[in-house]
């Protein structure tokens, strides 16, 4: 085969996502690192700036602050949801009747979007609760939760792990139902107890599915934004505003394109750089079959 | 790729021909358009009227045969530029729209409109905030107030007659009488917007009595050099705060889901007074059915003849610009021609100013020439301070892009549930002005 004609059947399977793909992340990505330079202001840009944009992301206390903020996000997001996550695989895949029913509903509030679970939520911690917990005097609902700095944070997580647990399950249900049913039955003829076999068989050789749940809750949490937008609006007093909502804020509300920007680039490093490290992490616990 | 050439060229002719057509078209007399333009609006004036405006809006479609209006919603969660800057971005920008803040920011983009009719139906004093460096960039839509609203049955039943409340002591005897007729006396919102917009604009418009000395105040902020900690008229502000707070009985809420609630409580006869403005009237009548709702000036010191005290703040809410830079010829004569129809045609003004029970927008009229007036007792009180030059400046017109949330989302809030102090108030007022550009001196957004 010659190299122009593997070069046109690449691109008679490729070409169109390909295409694709260049238009709607390369470009816009070129782009946006481009516009970190200038002093776009949203409608036109007049010159380069140099770093100037980035100098000034830095000095901005507030862009530490959602930083930090976010990062605990991620942190606690990442190791609640997968725990939930892998639970709820757990029970969907026992020998429990109403499994498959289970399945379906752990799954639905994914289908759910963010905005509008954010709202429905809202309601909840500022109206239901509220309301519920007046009546049978229950002290920790009677303040809506979304007034307290700490407890918008905790409302921040229940909802996520509410929205995403479901899809971290299908997920590991995947990697469980991939072990050899025989390597079990073995270990249980060896007299294993469950939580035995949980630890030195399910979970190493399901690690894949770990790496790969992983990876999509670090991703999700870092660029979480519509339940902020929704549940929080960055409140109370702009204590809950992740990274996203920031970058969106500063560069359309103030009107600071060329920071916005210049933010959106810092933390697309940020992302890359902490996925890399976790990848590389879960891949050294994989084990080969 | 010579046919796709050729079909390139021709598209090329035949956009150009069509131009020329538009341009060669003399005006848009009825029945004589060679196609129908659509103009988008983004949004609509306002949520609380919006059902309102788009029956407006199908009048105009279906009383001519040239343009078709359509709104475009925006996302409500988001402001103005927030908004619209995508739609610039994706060369898709709205024929007409409608804001106030923003103007500055917009200046360059839309229609001189001063030679336009509707522009000089409306007076000087009206058509300022929409003036950037001599062009009439905007139009207005009609005059708001703000101030503390009442139930007039239940302050009727309490025995307060709320002309009679002219020092902030006064204010405090009425919250007692009406708590001692068992009712709650008010209920302050902490709503992000009513604090960071309205709240301050009344320590602002009280700086001075003159407009020079209240734009002054805002230069001193921006110059880094107002002390509002040890400024008279801030200490009588915050206390003024203090009263309110200590007096609501509603259930602090810090989101936007307030505003829902409080409309709910003075409409259902429960409490007395809230800080709000005419806006809400439309909703407090379809809550409550009734026509008992007036509004009085929030009065921020002891002394009855403060400047200030006796006054209502009155303004324009937002104005109408056209877009001049993505959308045609044909398209901004369309939008100019479909708010000339709202606020000079009798179906037009049916709409503006008629009650909102009868599909109408209760507006008050700011264009000359209206055959009908608002008639509930809340805009016909506004009318009295209005016309007894009982009105304060709305400073919040110049306030720059992203400070009222900057105030109102952190330390208004802040103030209000408690956790700052009036001097850190002060501190953070003084952060969020300083170093932003004068627009009222004309300087660029």
């Amino acid at each position: 085969m010659t190299r122009a004609r593997s070069i046109k059947k690449f691109l008679k399977f490729a070409g169109l996502p390909l295409a694709i793909f260049i238009i709607v992340l390369v470009v816009p990505f070129v782009n946006g690192f481009y516009y970190s330079f200038t002093d776009w202001d949203g409608f036109k840009t007049t010159k380069l700036v140099g770093f100037t944009n980035y100098t000034e992301s830095f000095a901005d206390p507030r862009f530490w602050s959602t930083l930090k903020f976010t990062a605990l996000f991620v942190v606690v997001s990442l190791v609640l949801v997968n725990a939930v996550a892998f639970g709820l695989a757990l029970i969907v895949t026992s020998k429990l009747r109403s499994k498959n029913l289970l399945r379906t509903f752990f799954f639905v509030p994914n289908l759910i979007g963010g905005v509008i679970l954010g709202v429905i939520w809202q309601f909840i911690f500022n109206s239901a609760l509220v309301a519920i917990a007046e009546k049978y005097d229950w002290e920790p609902f009677k303040e809506s939760w979304l007034q307290d700095t700490n407890k918008a944070f905790w409302a921040l997580i229940i909802v996520t792990i509410w929205q995403s647990s479901g899809y971290m399950m299908i997920v590991y249900i995947t990697g469980l139902i991939s072990i050899e049913k025989d390597l079990i039955e073995a270990s249980e003829i060896d007299g294993a107890s469950p939580l035995r076999a949980l630890f030195s068989i399910k979970i190493p050789l399901m690690a894949q599915a770990f790496t790969i749940a992983l990876f999509l809750t670090l991703r999700s949490g870092f660029m979480a934004y519509d339940v902020n937008v929704a549940l929080t609006g960055g409140g109370p007093f702009r204590t809950t505003e992740l990274i996203s909502l920031h970058i969106f804020e500063d560069a359309f509300a103030e009107g600071d394109f060329g920071t916005g920007q210049a933010k959106a680039v810092i933390m697309f490093l940020v992302v890359a750089l902490a996925a890399l490290v976790q990848v590389t992490i879960s891949k050294r616990y994989e084990v080969q079959r | 790729m010579k046919k796709s050439m050729k079909l390139g060229a021709l598209a090329l002719a035949s956009t150009l021909s069509l131009s020329l057509i538009a341009v060669a078209t003399p005006s848009a007399s009825a029945n004589t358009c060679p196609r129908k333009a659509t103009v988008t609006m983004l949004g609509t004036i306002k949520p609380e009227i919006q059902d309102q405006f788009l029956a407006a809006v199908a009048d105009y479609n279906k009383s001519q045969n040239c343009y078709t209006v359509k709104s475009v919603p925006g996302d409500r969660k988001l402001t103005f530029l927030q908004n619209v800057t995508p739609m610039y971005a994706a060369k898709n920008a709205p024929t007409i729209m409608y804001t106030l803040q923003e103007i500055p920011d917009m200046a360059d983009k839309v229609l001189d409109l001063k030679l336009t009719p509707l522009a000089r139906l409306v007076s000087k004093s009206l058509l300022a905030s929409g003036n950037v460096n001599g062009r009439q960039v905007g139009v207005p839509s009609t005059a708001e107030a703000f101030g503390l609203l009442y139930n007039k049955k239940v302050l009727d039943k309490a025995g307060v007659d709320p002309s009679k409340i002219a020092t902030r002591a006064d204010l405090e005897a009425a919250f007692k009488k009406i708590e001692a007729a068992g009712k709650k006396p008010l209920h302050f919102s902490a709503i992000w917007w009513s604090l960071g917009a309205h709240f301050t604009n009344i320590f602002h418009t009280n700086v001075g009595k003159t407009k020079e000395a209240r734009l002054a105040g805002l230069d001193a902020l921006v110059a880094g050099k107002a002390n509002l900690a040890d400024n008279a008229t801030f200490k009588n502000w915050v206390a003024t705060m203090d009263l309110l707070k200590k007096y609501n009985a509603g259930k602090v809420n810090l989101t936007d889901t307030e505003y829902d609630a409080s409309i709910a409580n003075l409409a259902g006869g429960d409490f007395g007074f809230m800080f709000q403005g005419n806006w809400t009237e439309p909703n407090l009548i379809t809550a409550s059915k009734g026509d008992d709702f007036g509004l009085m000036p929030l009065p921020i010191s002891n002394n009855a003849k403060d400047y200030g005290n006796d006054s209502i703040p009155v303004g324009v809410p937002g104005y109408f610009m056209i877009d001049a830079q993505q959308s045609t010829k044909w398209q901004q004569k369309g939008a100019l021609d479909f708010l000339t129809w709202l606020y000079t045609s009798p179906a037009g003004q049916k709409r503006v100013a008629g009650p909102v029970e009868e599909g109408g927008m209760n507006f008050i009229p700011v264009y000359k020439g209206f055959k009908i007036e608002p008639k509930t007792y809340m805009a016909k009180e506004i009318s009295k301070f209005a016309s007894a030059g009982k009105t304060l400046d709305w400073m919040n017109s110049y306030y720059p892009a992203g400070l009222q949330e900057e105030v109102g989302k952190v330390s208004m809030q802040q103030y209000f549930t408690d956790k700052i102090s009036a001097a850190d108030l002060a501190k953070a007022i003084e952060a969020a002005w300083k170093g932003k550009p004068k627009t009222w001196r004309g300087e660029a957004a």
